[in-house]
């Protein structure tokens, strides 16, 4: 019950993602056009493909994908939510053992203040995430689209597949990190203040007194330096950790698909049930990472919890 | 065919890394079932850590 609130501010960060999703593909657009010759010949091109130009701004195919699933998310819930009884059956069923575990599941992980505070984003990043990765692996997705025939084989190639898995695309995976990023700083803050946050990283740990104080304060600040290398990698690689996992998965489906054409309906099925294995572990882990960094920063005395 | 070969030494330690952390956490979890989402937490923060090499290798080191 309390936390029925959290679906219009879900649906608004999902708004978010795509709308930084476009603004960051711009950046990565320009190069690709010279790179797009040499990788004519690989089974999936590592950029997505440019579909429209609004502008200075290209839509991309995993683009669309991001908003094609946003989209159905927002509209499938809205309607299942549409008429709320009190013993729910069906959509909102579903909806509700959804939201309800994952909010049970993160309250045992980061402790009861912490999950009312910041679930709103790791359930909306888990739901997205899972979406957007079983949405890719939905026969048609990156085999649509414009292409030419081969000359000397007769083979149909497709260039420009009209969609493609929204997070095989590192400007999608790297947008959602570099929200958490920012959030995490603003979460840090509020919990810690910003000398508490300073002191979180380069303060001294444990119990020591006299010259041994000294040194540790010594060592514990050149600690924190390592600590800021440390934290400054994790948006690096939260992205592309979920950007292999789901480009490498496409290019195994796609290497499986034509290894003997033959057997071409028959050999990539194994794959997919892994895939489908990769798609919800993938967002679990981008979940609890974020989840994990929140509560590293957040709890304030170490060993003093009152959660697990 | 080219390549980095240290890149390929640091996925070779992360991978042994991640998998001594699942050996570890998966007896851990068979030994004391009751403790498995404190375990997870534990395993899932030092897979992140050890993976972060590979990036290192990838990013800090010129190519």
């Amino acid at each position: 019950m309390q936390y029925r609130f959290s679906f219009p501010l879900s649906l608004s960060i999902l708004a978010v993602l795509c709308g930084c999703a476009l603004a960051s593909s711009t950046l990565a657009a320009e190069p690709a056009r010279a790179e797009a010759k040499e990788q004519h010949e690989a089974a999936v091109p590592l950029k997505p493909a440019e579909l429209v130009h609004i502008g200075k701004f290209a839509i991309t195919n995993s683009m669309l994908v991001t908003w094609v699933v946003a989209a159905g998310i927002i509209v499938f819930a809205q309607l299942a939510m549409r008429k709320i009884k009190l013993v729910p059956s069906g959509a909102q069923n579903f909806w509700e053992w959804m939201v309800e575990s994952l909010y049970n599941f993160l309250e045992s992980i980061i402790g009861r203040e912490l999950v009312q505070k910041t679930f709103w984003f790791f359930a909306t990043i888990f739901i997205f995430i899972l979406f957007v990765n079983w949405f890719g692996l939905i026969p048609g997705v990156g085999t649509i689209g414009w292409g030419h025939h081969d000359p000397t084989t007769g083979v149909f190639h497709v260039d420009q597949p009209l969609l493609r898995g929204g997070n095989a695309d590192l400007n999608m995976t790297s947008a959602m990190a570099l929200i958490f990023f920012l959030l995490w700083i603003i979460w840090a803050i509020q919990a810690n203040g910003v000398g508490g946050f300073l002191l979180h990283i380069f303060g001294p740990k444990g119990e020591t007194s006299g010259l041994l104080k000294i040194m540790m304060i010594v060592i514990f600040f050149m600690v924190g330096w390592l600590e800021i290398v440390s934290i400054l990698f994790r948006p690096i690689s939260l992205s592309f950790r979920l950007f292999g996992n789901v480009y490498a998965g496409e290019s195994i489906l796609e290497a499986m698909s034509t290894m003997v054409p033959a057997l071409s309906w028959l050999i990539p099925i194994p794959f997919y049930f892994m895939e489908v294995l990769v798609g919800i572990v993938q967002a679990l882990v981008f979940m609890l990472l974020t989840a994990v960094f929140t509560l590293l920063i957040a709890q304030h005395e170490p060993g003093h919890e009152p959660q697990h | 065919m080219s390549g980095s070969i240290h890149v390929g030494l640091a996925a070779m330690g992360a991978g042994i890394g991640v998998g001594l952390t699942g050996l570890g956490a998966a007896s851990a979890v068979g030994r004391n079932p009751g403790a498995a989402t404190p375990i997870l937490v534990q395993a899932i923060l030092a897979i992140a850590f050890t993976e972060a090499i590979v990036f290192y290798a990838l990013y800090l080191l010129p190519h």
